[in-house]
């Protein structure tokens, strides 16, 4: 089937424009992977990426600690809700005694005093039951030391009284401790992670609580939010403060860049408090914010700088940052269009040159002259240029698995089984292509209309890829023209996408398939059409 | 066997469209036979070749090498016909000797003698580049590929042009020398000397059909002489139409005659001639040209239009447009005048 004089023949008519393309296309390669290599061009990618990262860091801790302020500020709130609560609870009683005095006339004593004492003990704990119930003691027990409460208050009002305060008071970190950790389990948190943040609710209550239990004691106190705020901000500046100092220390910082660290954090939670003080401030007297109040005051204060610039502007500035530029120039430049060029060049040329060009100039006489078929002639033809076409990609993947390891190996931003891959389909886009070409050079008994359409089309598609290029999704969407995508259709080269390969999926297996049964069957066409032909010789 | 045929043309037809190509070709070409093949540019000899190294295929009717169907069989009937192509170009390698032993390759030759003794014949310097070689010493090189593997049948698509006539006359005597080793020639060629030298038959094919096959030792009739006389009187002239030779043509104008003579009469004629004032006589050669001329004059349906002729005709044509053109112009003027 192949003739070993004719495949010399075009050995030697065609082995300088081989080692011409052959050595420029893989001199380009070896610079692009060697420069890449070599240059931190991810540099600014990664501070953009930092900036993003940085800002949604920021925004997530601003966001814990408006969480802590009003926290606090819940604290204190209950801590009140839990005096009027007592409150009303001794003037309930007094109001049942006084009832029961004017109704007998004579204060209630033995079993009419218990049975009033009883009653006021269940609206307690009808009132307070939650609460109450995180001290771990039963229905019965709750009764029975209310009951002995109420007993103290007949002869010690004031006692009673601040008993009754200190003891409510006290289990409501342990309510909020837990009310805490359950939100951070339900947010998907390990335990550990909640548990960490039930103990700082815990104590922020604690703080809370011991702070209105101090100033409920001083003269003329009147309950409002705004009496706490001040203290709250103290408060939690301070706690991420030392958290920060700690953790850096831990960490092994030294004492001086701790404190600064942890200093900038602080400033972060002031601003983001004093951002959410405004609000409370602007839209309510006393303080206190209804929930969608607080849902929008808290995005206010959290806001990071991905809020604050245009909805586009920030996702072309992320894109920017998310970008693979390697992928984009050694893949989708280099590998797509650069390194086809010259490939495709030595395919046209010589592609026509083996049959179209032979018959045309007339040439073609010699060899079937001799007692050569015609079919053999055109399978030689085809297996050399097939083989020259592998013999090219053989020393490209050579010259491109060399220069990947000498920048790193799998290390670097593509690794080896990436780079074959490329090299295998950029093999099989250039393998569909010389089919095309060939067909088209079997076909046409003139040079120039082989060239025109086989020679035409390959370029029509290159320019194509070339064009497409500012629509396909790996230009950033501040370049990317979406209706360019358009002319990716129009190119064989589209079969040969780079990015499957990258972000690993298995897509380009079937697409290879596809660029490998286009080769197959434009090659056979080619073959039967040269049989049957007429030719001008 | 010079009775077997080595090629067998038949109701070949070719049609190319506008009248061009080749219609209805019947002949045969016998083994041992120089075949030529004449006509003008464009008149169907390359394509009638082309059929026959089976390159082309027929619309009718068939052709057969040996047997053979030159279309089917192509590449079987290469391995006994050599080829020498009327275009002349060669593969892309750099020199005359890298082309050759590249061909010696393809035709499966490893003796080189035959090869290396027709270039020296031929005196040719196969080591110059292919590229820049003269059309004279291509030709020479396209004709040691097509000799040199010593074929039974040899197509040669006008082997000498390009030749310098030195160079011709060695190539007719290779031809010749061919011819004695009882080869099959099949040459067209537009030179009626060459033909006529080395030829059995020659065939005269116009726009694509076969006028004549003329066989060229029946043209050269040795028994026969042929002679142009020219009278100075009319007197004379009429006396000697009133002898009894045979007159082949009759031009009364000039008082001119062209008469046929067995050469034992030769010497009655110059006895009869002394009597008569005559201005000339010459001896008129029987050649192949005057042969197909006389034919294609005395076959008025065919008009050969040489390409002066052509232009010629074109030119009166755009003449007599533009008188007409004028004329039309000059009406206009008078009918507006009026």
């Amino acid at each position: 089937m192949i003739n070993k004089a004719l495949f010399k023949q075009s050995c030697k008519a065609n082995w300088i424009k081989w080692l011409t393309v052959t050595i420029a296309t893989c001199t380009m390669l070896a610079i692009v992977i060697i420069v890449l290599g070599n240059l931190a061009i991810n540099d600014i990618r990664d501070s953009l990426k930092e900036v993003f990262a940085q800002a949604d860091q920021e925004a997530t801790l601003k966001e814990d600690i408006i969480d802590s302020y009003d926290l606090y500020l819940s604290a204190v709130d209950g801590s009140n809700q839990i005096v009027i609560g007592v409150d009303e609870m001794f003037d309930e009683y007094d109001k049942a005694k006084e009832d029961y005095q004017s109704a007998t006339g004579a204060p209630p004593t033995g079993e009419a005093l218990s049975g009033i004492q009883s009653q006021v003990a269940a609206g307690v704990i009808e009132q307070f039951g939650d609460l109450l119930s995180s001290s771990g003691m039963t229905q019965e027990e709750l009764q029975a030391s209310i009951i002995a409460l109420l007993g103290i208050y007949d002869f010690s009002p004031d006692m009673a009284k601040n008993g009754a305060i200190s003891t409510i008071t006290a289990m409501l970190p342990t309510q909020i401790e837990q009310l805490a950790q359950q939100q951070k389990l339900d947010e998907g948190a390990t335990q550990e992670e909640a548990e960490l943040a039930g103990q700082q609710a815990k104590e922020i209550a604690e703080t809370a609580i011991a702070d209105y239990l101090a100033q409920s004691k001083t003269e003329n106190f009147v309950y409002s939010q705004n009496l706490f705020t001040a203290n709250a901000a103290t408060y939690v500046n301070d706690m991420m403060y030392d958290q920060v100092y700690e953790m850096q220390i831990e960490q092994g910082v030294s004492e001086k860049d701790a404190n600064i660290n942890a200093v900038a954090v602080k400033v972060i939670s002031n601003t983001a408090i004093s951002t959410y003080q405004i609000w409370q401030q602007t839209y309510s007297e006393d303080g206190v914010l209804t929930d969608e109040e607080k849902t929008a005051a808290k995005n206010e204060a959290t806001k990071s700088i991905s809020d604050q610039i245009p909805d586009k502007v920030a996702v072309a500035l992320e894109e920017l940052g998310n970008m693979d530029v390697y992928g984009l120039i050694i893949g989708s430049i280099f590998y797509r269009i650069a390194g086809l060029l010259l490939p495709m060049v030595f395919v046209i040329m010589t592609a026509n040159g083996l049959l179209a060009g032979q018959v045309d100039s007339g040439s073609m006489a010699y060899v079937l002259s001799t007692p050569t078929k015609r079919r053999t002639v055109s399978v030689t033809q085809m297996t050399y240029l097939l083989f020259s076409l592998f013999a090219m990609f053989a020393l490209l993947t050579a010259v491109s698995v060399i220069s990947v390891w000498i920048v790193g190996g799998n290390n670097f931003a593509i690794n080896f089984s990436e780079i074959l891959l490329f090299n295998l389909g950029a093999f099989l886009t250039m393998f569909a292509i010389a089919g095309f070409c060939f067909m088209c050079s079997a076909i046409f008994n003139r040079a120039k209309y082989s060239l025109s359409i086989g020679g035409g089309l390959t370029i029509f598609s290159l320019v194509c890829t070339i064009l497409g290029l500012f629509g396909s999704s790996v230009v950033p969407s501040a370049m990317r023209i979406t209706q360019m995508n358009f002319f990716n259709y129009l190119s064989i080269i589209t079969f040969f996408d780079t990015t499957d390969i990258l972000s690993g999926s298995l897509a380009w297996l079937w697409k290879f398939g596809i660029l490998l049964v286009i080769g197959i069957v434009t090659i056979i066409i080619g073959i039967f059409r040269f049989d049957k032909k007429d030719l001008p010789l | 066997m010079k009775n077997e045929i080595a090629i067998k043309v038949e109701h070949l037809t070719k049609d190319y469209g506008k009248g061009r190509g080749i219609f209805d070709l019947t002949f045969d070409v016998h083994k041992g036979e120089v075949f030529g093949f004449v006509g003008t540019n464009g008149s169907g000899k390359t394509t009638t070749i082309r059929h026959i190294m089976g390159f082309l295929k027929p619309d009718s009717g068939d052709v057969q090498v040996q047997g053979f169907d030159a279309w089917k069989d192509a590449p079987h009937i290469k391995s006994f016909v050599g080829y020498v192509p009327g275009e002349i170009a060669f593969p892309d390698l750099s020199t005359g000797t890298i082309f050759l032993k590249n061909q010696a390759e393809l035709l499966g030759i490893k003796n080189m003698d035959y090869a290396n003794s027709l270039i020296d014949k031929l005196q040719l310097d196969t080591s110059a580049n292919l590229k820049r070689m003269s059309k004279g010493m291509k030709q020479k090189t396209a004709i040691v590929a097509g000799f040199m593997a010593d074929k039974d049948i040899l197509i040669l698509d006008e082997p000498t042009t390009g030749l310098d006539p030195l160079m011709r006359e060695t190539f007719l005597d290779i031809i010749l020398q061919e011819k004695s080793k009882g080869k099959t020639i099949f040459m067209s060629s537009q030179m009626f000397d060459e033909l006529e030298i080395t030829c059995d038959r020659v065939a005269l094919i116009l726009d694509g059909k076969i006028i004549d096959i003329a066989d060229v030792a029946s043209l050269q009739d040795p028994t026969h002489r042929i002679y142009k006389i020219e009278f100075t009187n009319q007197n004379d002239y009429e006396k000697f139409k009133k002898l009894k030779f045979k007159i082949v043509r009759d031009q009364q104008k000039y008082f001119q005659v062209t008469i046929k003579i067995a050469n034992s009469s030769i010497n009655h004629l110059f006895n009869v001639l002394k009597n008569y004032q005559l201005k000339f006589i010459s001896e008129v050669k029987q050649n192949l040209e005057k042969h197909f001329k006389d034919i294609l004059t005395s076959q008025r349906h065919v008009k050969i239009v040489t390409s002066e002729e052509l232009d010629k005709t074109r030119k009166q044509r755009k003449i007599e447009r533009k008188t007409l053109k004028k004329q039309q112009k000059l009406q206009k003027e008078d009918k507006n005048d009026k």
